[in-house]
């Protein structure tokens, strides 16, 4: 679907080098092996406690994460292709989950016209309440992830498709089919409900890697000091 | 002169040419914007962009600053308050005439 206000080309601009999915990504990606980490080693590990690893992370992320992207976009993105303010980071107020409930439900979503965003609650917090509500519940024991990154895979699509950084469906298939993956591996049930959350990071960090890839060669570093060519 | 006519008289030329109106629209979109992403969003060359850009800062609705993202330096745009105001006096104005004039429906084969 094309972007036209400038407005949400703004907001879909900040997405352009891959970074936020690399930064988000990584911050799942560490902290999620450390509560792995913990499952493994902990004598008696609490079913939630390494959920604490990951709410750190998190923390981490939302107090510092927009420091550390200007800080790396300055040095990326800006000389290359410009500045523009970044999105304001939108959180799901009650208009806001109406229009949730329109994405889901298939119907086109009203006309975004300004420049925000919600990745932080419809991609990274999608991932954190998903894993912890299926983890808290852990209904499936060795199924658990079988049934969990499908559902996980088709949530964030859903959610995401009409955003201003939408997922591929061939990249959400490739999380979807990590579940069939590890069940073929035979991973411990015990294991399980951290694995999400790995393979979400690695996943994010993957596409955000060839985002970055992708961008970098089509915008080589500028000449000049302003970022122009002359 | 009829009313109509007038009233396309009275259209704010600063903002009406094209260019100009490209710029107004992208900054009042995205907000803060720097000289290189206005560049590559408009279709622009630098002399053309400097020259709309200096027009729309004299008439008071663009303001420049030389501000600095880490080491890199940018030329960044934003519109002013009375720009926002002219701005939105344009549409309404302009939007009115199209209205009136039975243009703003579905495009005519």
């Amino acid at each position: 679907m094309p972007i036209a206000s400038p407005g949400r080309r703004a907001a879909s601009y900040w997405f352009v080098d891959g970074l936020p999915d690399i930064l988000a990504g990584m911050t799942l990606l560490i902290f999620g092996a450390l509560g792995l980490w913990w499952r493994i080693h902990a004598r008696r590990p609490s079913s939630q406690f390494d959920f604490f690893f990951l709410a750190a992370g998190l923390l981490l992320l939302f107090w510092k994460g927009r420091a550390i992207l200007d800080f790396l976009k300055a040095r990326v993105t800006y000389p290359r292709t410009g500045y523009v303010q970044p999105p304001e980071e939108l959180s799901e107020t009650p208009a806001g989950r109406s229009d949730t409930l329109i994405t889901l439900s298939l119907r086109p979503a009203p006309p975004p016209d300004e420049n925000v965003t919600r990745f932080q609650s419809r991609t990274v917090m999608v991932i954190l309440w998903w894993c912890f509500l299926l983890s808290g519940l852990n209904p499936w024991k060795r199924w658990y992830a079988l049934l969990a990154m499908p559902a996980l895979a088709v949530t964030l699509y859903a959610l995401n498709r009409r955003s201003e950084r939408p997922f591929r469906w061939w990249s959400a298939l490739i999380l979807a089919l990590t579940g069939p993956a590890l069940l073929w591996l035979d991973v411990a049930p015990r294991l399980q409900p951290t694995l999400p959350l790995l393979l979400a990071g690695v996943w994010l960090v993957a596409q955000g890697a060839c985002t970055l890839v992708g961008y970098l060669r089509a915008n080589p570093y500028p000449r000049t000091q302003e970022g122009v060519s002359a | 002169m009829t009313p109509r006519m007038q009233q396309i008289s009275q259209l704010d030329r600063v903002i009406h040419e094209p260019a100009r109106l490209a710029i107004m629209l992208i900054l009042g979109g995205a907000g803060d914007a720097d000289f290189l992403y206005l560049q590559r969003e408009g279709g622009f060359t630098q002399g053309n962009l400097s020259g709309h850009l200096a027009k729309l800062e004299e008439a008071g609705y663009v303001e420049i600053e030389k501000k600095f993202k880490g080491k890199v330096p940018l030329t960044v745009c934003s519109l002013t308050g009375k720009g926002r105001t002219a701005f939105a006096e344009y549409s309404n104005r302009m939007l009115g005439l199209l209205q009136s004039n039975g243009a703003c429906g579905s495009p005519r084969p």
